[in-house]
C-alpha cells in the first residue's frame, strides 16, 4: 500500500473570505492570490499541501479548542516574516524565539486557530 | 488581528510559506498514531522513529507532510467542533483504504460517493477529527491545482 499523502486541509470558518485575506497576506507574500473553489470556498497551495477554506454555519466565530490543532509553516526567513507580520498587527501567542535549531513563534489567526512559523537551522529536522 | 488585506495587493520577494507539518493534540497520542498507521499506512517520519525524542509526540509522515500527535491533556477527549479541520488524504485505491476502515469499525460521516473529481468518503479518526480519503478521478484534484477552479464549483453539500 502506497502511503497516502496529506493533499489538503480544509478549515472551517464562519467568514471565509476574512480568513483567505489573513492567510494570503500572512503566508503568501509573492503575491498569488485563492482561487475560488465556490463562492464560499477558497484555495491555495502552500508547498505541496492545499489551504482549503470553507465558509460554514455549523461552527462558532471563534474556536473554541484551539490546542487541538496548530498548523507549521516553514518560511525562509523567520525574522523577516515576523517583522512583516506585525506590520499586519497579528496577534502573537508566543514571539519568535530562537531555540532547538530554529525560529519559532505562534500566531493566532482571526478564527483562533494557532499557527506556527518555523525557519529550522541547515542541518536541522 | 490584521485587517484584510488582499495578498495581490502586496507582492514581496519573499517566498510562500509551505505548510510542512500539521500537530494534532490526543488525550491518547500512541494510540491516535495507531489509528493512522492501520488505516491508511502512515510510517513514522525518518528523523522521529523513536518517539522518546520527540517527548512522547508521534510523528507520521504523510507526503510531504509531518503529521505530529502530541500529548494535549489540555483538549478534550473529541473534537468540539470537527468541522473546523478536515484531513483530506489523497490515496490510490479508496476501496481498499475503505475495507481497513470498515475492518477498524471506524464511524463513517460520509460513505463513499462518486463525485466529479473522484470518490471521497469520510471517517472520524478517534480524537473526533474529521478524516477525509479521496481517489481522485484523474490528474490533480481541482482545489489542489491554483487557478483551476473554475468548471469546478463544489456545491457546500458535498462537504463533510
Amino acid at each position: 500500500m502506497a502511503t497516502p499523502p496529506l493533499g489538503s486541509i480544509l478549515l472551517g470558518t464562519t467568514n471565509p473570505g476574512r480568513l483567505r485575506d489573513w492567510y494570503a497576506a500572512a503566508f503568501a507574500p509573492d503575491g498569488a492570490a485563492f482561487s475560488e473553489v465556490s463562492p464560499t470556498m477558497f484555495a491555495a497551495n502552500f508547498g505541496d499541501v492545499g489551504v482549503l477554506i470553507d465558509g460554514r454555519t455549523d461552527i462558532g466565530h471563534k474556536n473554541p479548542e484551539p490546542g487541538r490543532v496548530i498548523l507549521n509553516f516553514h518560511v525562509e526567513d523567520a525574522r523577516a516574516t515576523a517583522d512583516r507580520l506585525n506590520g499586519l498587527g497579528v496577534t502573537w501567542l508566543v514571539e519568535l524565539e530562537e531555540r532547538d535549531g530554529g525560529w519559532f513563534g505562534t500566531l493566532i489567526d482571526p478564527d483562533g486557530n494557532y499557527i506556527q512559523i518555523i525557519e529550522l537551522e541547515q542541518g536541522a529536522s | 488581528m490584521i485587517a484584510a488585506l488582499p495578498a495581490a495587493s502586496m507582492p514581496s520577494a519573499e517566498q510562500r510559506a509551505a505548510l510542512r507539518r500539521v500537530v494534532l493534540g490526543s488525550c491518547a497520542p500512541r494510540r491516535a498514531a495507531t489509528w493512522y498507521r492501520r488505516a491508511l499506512g502512515l510510517a513514522p517520519t525518518v528523523a522521529d522513529t523513536d518517539t522518546t525524542r520527540n517527548g512522547g509526540d508521534e510523528a507520521l509522515q504523510a507526503g510531504d507532510v509531518e503529521l505530529r500527535i502530541t500529548d494535549g491533556s489540555a483538549v478534550a477527549a473529541t473534537a468540539v467542533e470537527p468541522n473546523r479541520l478536515v484531513l483530506n488524504f489523497v490515496v490510490d485505491d479508496i476501496v481498499e483504504v475503505e475495507a481497513r476502515l470498515v475492518a477498524m469499525e471506524a464511524i463513517w460521516v460520509r460513505e463513499l460517493e462518486r463525485t466529479p473529481w473522484g470518490i471521497i468518503g469520510t471517517v472520524l479518526d478517534l480524537d473526533g477529527n474529521l478524516v477525509q480519503i479521496i481517489e481522485p478521478a484523474g490528474g490533480s484534484l481541482p482545489w489542489h491545482a491554483e487557478g483551476h477552479a473554475e468548471g469546478h464549483a463544489k456545491g457546500k453539500e458535498e462537504h463533510p
